[in-house]
Order: C-alpha cells, then sequence, then structure tokens
C-alpha cells in the first residue's frame, strides 16, 4: 500500500497537462497571472521565497538557485492540492472505492502546504540527479512547536518523511514509506532555518535506502540523522518538458 | 551534553506552597518509590482547575466508533485507575510554573505558538485525539486524522501519524518519568490510515533505564485487523526548572 507517495506528486509537479507558468530552474519567478488564471489551472507553487521566509532561508535559497544554473541541480515545484491527472491516476492503480469519501476528498490539501503563510511549514527542495541527493531547506513555524522554544519531533519527522520518500522517487517510481528511523542530537530552535542533506544511499531490488543528515545553516549544529526505506510499488511516467524545466 | 548534569529538582508540593496556591488533588500514597514520583506528575497534569481549554474532548466532527471508544475509557477514569490527559493548544500550557533547563531554552515571550498536534484548530480537519494513560506503563491514545492531514488521496499522510506517535511518546515519557525530549524514534509503516478513520494506538512504556524513557506502539484498527503501524521510541529524562517567580 502507498505512503505519502502522491504528496510526494505533488511535491515533484508531476503533471499531465502542464501549467503555462512552469518556469525554468534558476530563473525569477514570474508575477502569478490573475486575470485568467484559477487556482485550478494554475496552482500556486510554494516553493518560491514569501514574505515569511527569515534570511537565512532567503539566503539558501539564492545560493542553491544558483547552482540550478548549469542543470546539475533542480528545484522542486510543490503545490496544495492533488491535480485531476495524478489523481485519477493514483485512483486506478491504488485505491480502494471502499474508502472514497467524496466530500473528505474535495476538502483536502497536503498536509505540510495546510498552514497560512509562515506559520507551519516553509520549504523548498532541491534535486541533484547525478549524486543523487535531495536538500531540503526548511523553516518550522510556531505552530510545529513540541517542548517550548523548540521544533516538535513530528514535525521533523514529517520533514524527513517527505524529504527522502520524494528522493527515493525520483530515482525510482511511485514509492511508500515502510522504514522511518531518526536520532536526535539536538533541539532545533523554533522558526530557525534547518538543511535536510539527503541520498540515496542504495537500492535492493524494490527497497530504496536513504538517509540524511539535519543540519543548521553554518553546518556547525547537527540536529538529527535519519534513515528510511521506502518500497517501490510502480514505475513513475516521467514527463518532461523542453530543455532544463523542473519537471519530473 | 545538555541532558547530562541537571541537579534542579523541581519539587512540586513545594513550589505550591510558595504561591500559597490550594492544594488541587488529594495527596495519593507513594506505591513505591517510582509510583511516588508518577503520581504526582499525574495530579498536577490533570489538575482539573484551569481556564485552559481541553482539546482532548468529543466534538461534533468524532466518529461514532471514536466517540463509543472514548466512552468506554472514561468509564475505565472512574473505578479502574485510567487518567485521562488534558490537551492544551500549547505545552507552554502544561508546563506553567516550570521552564526547559537552561541552556535549552531557545525562545520566550508572547506569540501564538501551538503544540504541532494541535496546530490545526477547526474541529475534525487536523488532529482529532486524546490520550488516557494508566500509571505506571499502560496508554491508549484514539487518533482521528482529518483532511488537512492528506498524503494520498484520502490517506493521512505518514508523517502526521509519526507526529502524533512523538506526541503521545512524550506526554507518556513525561509522566511515567519526567521524560522531555526525543531522543529516537523508529516507525514500521503496514498500512494507510483512510482519513476521519479511528486509529487505535497502544502505547507501553518498557522500561526505564539510563536516564533514558523506552515505549513501544501499535497503531490499528478498532477490530485490531488492520495494523496500521509499529514503533518505539526513546525519551531523555530531563527535569524542569521551576520559574523563580511567577
Amino acid at each position: 500500500m502507498l505512503r505519502s507517495c502522491a504528496a510526494r506528486l505533488r511535491t515533484l509537479g508531476v503533471l499531465r497537462g502542464l501549467p503555462a507558468g512552469r518556469r525554468a530552474p534558476g530563473s525569477e519567478p514570474r508575477p502569478a497571472l490573475r486575470s485568467f488564471s484559477s487556482e485550478e489551472v494554475f496552482p500556486k507553487d510554494y516553493s518560491v521565497p514569501n514574505p515569511s521566509w527569515n534570511k537565512d532561508l532567503r539566503l539558501l535559497f539564492d545560493q542553491f538557485t544558483k547552482k540550478c544554473e548549469d542543470g546539475s541541480w533542480k528545484r522542486l515545484s510543490s503545490y496544495k492540492r492533488e491535480s485531476a491527472a495524478m489523481m485519477k491516476d493514483f485512483k486506478t492503480h491504488f485505491l480502494d472505492p471502499e474508502h472514497m469519501k467524496e466530500e473528505q476528498i474535495s476538502q483536502a490539501q497536503l498536509f505540510t502546504r495546510s498552514f497560512d503563510e509562515g506559520l507551519g511549514f516553509e520549504y523548498v527542495m532541491f534535486y541533484n540527479d547525478v549524486e543523487k541527493r535531495m536538500v531540503c531547506l526548511f523553516q518550522g513555524g510556531p505552530y510545529l512547536e513540541g517542548a517550548p522554544g523548540c521544533l516538535h519531533g513530528g514535525a521533523i519527522a514529517t520533514m524527513v518523511d517527505v524529504t527522502l520518500g520524494t528522493c527515493a522517487m525520483i530515482a525510482g517510481g511511485i514509492v511508500m514509506t515502510a522504514n522511518l528511523n531518526i536520532n536526535y542530537k539536538r533541539p532545533v530552535p523554533l522558526c530557525s532555518v534547518v538543511v535536510i542533506n539527503s541520498q540515496l544511499d542504495k537500492v535492493e531490488g524494490r527497497k530504496f535506502f536513504v538517509s540524511c543528515n539535519v543540519q543548521s545553516v553554518d553546518e556547525k549544529t547537527l540536529y538529527s540523522e535519519a534513515t528510511v526505506i521506502n518500497h517501490e510499488m510502480a514505475k513513475l511516467d516521467l514527463v518532461t518538458q523542453g530543455e532544463g524545466n523542473t519537471v519530473l | 551534553m545538555i541532558r547530562r548534569g541537571f541537579q534542579v529538582v523541581a519539587r512540586l508540593g513545594h513550589h505550591r506552597e510558595l504561591l500559597g496556591a490550594p492544594r488541587i488533588l488529594p495527596r495519593l500514597n507513594p506505591a513505591s518509590a517510582f509510583g511516588s514520583s508518577t503520581d504526582s506528575l499525574v495530579s498536577r497534569f490533570c489538575s482539573e482547575k484551569t481556564d485552559l481549554k481541553d482539546y482532548a474532548l468529543p466534538n461534533a466532527s468524532w466518529c461514532s466508533d471514536m466517540l463509543s471508544l472514548y466512552q468506554e475509557f472514561l468509564e475505565k477514569t472512574k473505578s479502574s485507575g485510567w487518567v485521562k490527559l488534558p490537551s492544551y493548544k500549547s505545552n507552554r500550557d502544561h508546563i506553567r510554573g516550570f521552564k526547559l533547563p537552561s541552556g535549552l531554552e531557545v525562545s520566550s515571550g508572547k506569540g501564538d505558538w501551538r503544540i504541532f498536534t494541535r496546530c490545526i484548530q477547526v474541529d475534525g480537519q487536523g488532529y482529532e485525539y486524546v490520550i488516557f494513560f494508566h500509571p505506571p506503563k499502560k496508554s491508549v491514545c484514539l487518533f482521528q486524522p482529518g483532511p488537512y492531514l492528506e498524503g494520498p488521496p484520502g490517506f493521512a499522510h505518514g508523517g502526521s501519524l509519526a507526529a502524533l506517535m512523538d506526541e503521545a511518546f512524550s506526554k507518556i515519557a513525561y509522566l511515567a518519568g519526567q521524560g522531555l525530549l526525543t531522543q529516537s524514534l523508529n516507525i514500521r509503516f503496514k498500512n494507510l490510515i483512510p482519513v476521519g478513520s479511528l486509529v487505535v494506538m497502544d502505547i507501553e512504556v518498557e522500561k526505564i533505564e539510563d536516564q533514558k524513557i523506552y515505549m513501544s506502539c501499535i497503531a490499528q484498527s478498532r477490530d485490531q485487523k488492520t495494523v496500521y503501524a509499529k514503533s518505539s521510541g526513546v525519551f531523555l529524562q530531563l527535569q524542569l526548572e521551576e520559574l523563580s517567580s511567577q
């Protein structure tokens, strides 16, 4: 059965009919089209700076965006909801109709994008295809608190699951998290930025072994380390559009 | 590491006397050296005299399974040694009068902080859960994930279950042995959880050793026919410091 596969599909922005608003990595974001577009046709990409992003997050975003210029790194788009095409695919392959409830599907939104700006998860992921590395820049807001002043261990677990799962997914196909193991070393201050460095360690048949460390921006503090084992459920049909577009 | 060498002891009884606050619950007879510690932690944690809103109470979004199981456990709190844990909007509310040991405290002051598992406050949209504790070792958490916790369409995000396991572990670790911070979390996922369905999490304190609390959890459907996940967690014992003036 699937874990967070469609969540990652959304994160990766796998779309059959790509909105015209897509842009090549490394370029400046185009202003959102307003007059003729609706959220459905041109879904908002949440993995771009907004006013809640602090200085550290913006700096790192710029650094990684620069790395995208030669094509070695790619920025991943991230949306709030499934595209109609992705939903259909998921339903066809994996769903048990018994579990589908219409009204809940229409209300649903991706967990990590369920918050107003700055209050929850602010993050962006960059991928290096050659090195099979996924870097997630993550700023956890005040609604993700655990011990006072600290980021909740469960919020860290969520981002580790998303990052490592996406890393496996790009290398493989639709994956399910089978095992998640996290060692916490130091508490993460709330509203600070952490860098989740992950890479695909090995593939054994349909099992993908991914590991990561979670560090401070200056790399001086190691907050946690984690490993995830993902099971590949199905191959993903990768769609590319033109040269250098961030599409999977 | 920070966790070593903290000798400040939170002396609950002394603290109350200092403030002149009335004793809220009758003093419990210490059953054993560990028993009394847990009892006093529980009595303070579950104090009824508070104006804080308790989110671990039924609302219209709770499915019938969750409501009926809740009633069953509520009955058990009357006679069988079970306790229902309150759940406030922020951990800062839970530890009023105390703070993290110095060196760990990273930010303070006013702000709209929310404990992660109470981040979405619209009934039924996010985490609906309640924890029942049977000192010194057993606990049951009833969890119903809402549509905002979605991962794959119609199912809860793996991270949301991980977060609730971490949260439930943290409360039990605190009451069982003043566990404070997560040291490790290991989750084996088995099946997806449909959004809006009930997850019953059975949590057990396996042991307390070397200032660490070891716990395990099985999350399954009410009829136990579907196991959603199994996990284990280790928490570090750390004593809260009393606030010097409050």
